[in-house]
């Protein structure tokens, strides 16, 4: 399953231009410390909307970021995430109901 | 990744000789006293989350330990006269994104910075698995980063997660 899908799939809003990266997995996780060792290809939910998370997140090569309970990111971000070619989304409900949605969507 | 854990940057600076150093606690609170040291007396900065690793290679074992690597630094282009800017301009690689490995030695006037066998092995690792093949990683020792207090990159740890809600 790829970014657009997801966005389509899971209502999620689109920040940045999204494209069709294969999802590799999902990491749930608000901590910039913490995502700097994950795998490339995963779709990163956070709460966390910082310029930092950007730049950890394009080190590791996510497929995109989603950033749940309705959080903004700021246009300094979004700048950045487009000019890394990062996807970022929104999603207006808490991290467990976007994380159900995923799972039912077929990512594992 | 190898023996990935969390702790604390603690960044310290001295007033007498306007240098910055650095330190990774991994303390559950990390030190924040001021002390003298010889001819410095070091004052508390600042600290912030973040994560230290070594890398070990998946296909013979070679472990590489990278004690020196306090942290990570995206670099944002801001002054042209940058050895850490410039080395992006330098590779001849119109994708390549430049971070810089941050020492303990912030303001280096001992001299000493992140090892090359620390540097080839994070630029390895972090280049092995890009998606797009126009993509390149480039991971530069931060004694390259002429002006410690005039930096605008962007370091990989936490701040504002107080901000979260």
């Amino acid at each position: 399953m790829n970014v657009t899908e997801v966005m389509n799939g899971a209502g999620l809003k689109a920040f940045t231009p999204v494209g069709t990266r294969e999802i590799k997995g999902v990491y749930i996780s608000d901590m910039v410390s913490d995502i700097i060792g994950i795998g490339e290809g995963l779709l990163l939910v956070t709460l966390q909307t910082h310029k930092n998370l950007i730049a950890a997140a394009n080190l590791v090569d996510v497929a995109g970021i989603v950033f749940a309970r309705g959080k903004t990111p700021g246009e300094d971000v979004v700048a950045l995430a487009h000019k890394a070619g990062i996807a970022l989304l929104g999603f207006d409900g808490d991290t467990w109901t976007l994380a159900k949605t995923l799972y039912e969507l077929g990512i594992r | 990744m190898a023996r990935q854990r969390g702790g604390f940057l603690v960044v310290e600076g001295c007033f007498h000789c306007r240098n910055r150093i650095s330190f990774f606690s991994e303390e559950p609170v990390p030190p924040v006293d001021d002390y003298r040291e010889g001819e410095h007396f070091w004052s508390h900065l600042g600290n912030f989350q973040a994560s230290k690793f070594d890398l070990r290679c998946e296909k013979c074992g070679l472990e590489v330990a990278l004690p020196e690597v306090m942290s990570l630094l995206l670099c944002l282009k801001c002054n042209p006269q940058c050895g850490v800017h410039k080395a992006g301009a330098e590779s001849g690689h119109p994708g390549a994104w430049v971070y810089a490995a941050l020492c303990a030695n912030t303001s280096h006037a001992g001299g000493a910075c992140v090892s090359e066998m620390g540097l080839r092995a994070l630029n390895e690792y972090f280049n092995q698995d890009l998606h797009d093949p126009g993509k390149k990683i480039l991971i530069v020792p931060c004694r390259l980063r002429p002006f410690v207090d005039t930096c605008e990159g962007v370091v990989l740890a936490d701040v504002g997660l107080t901000d979260l809600y």
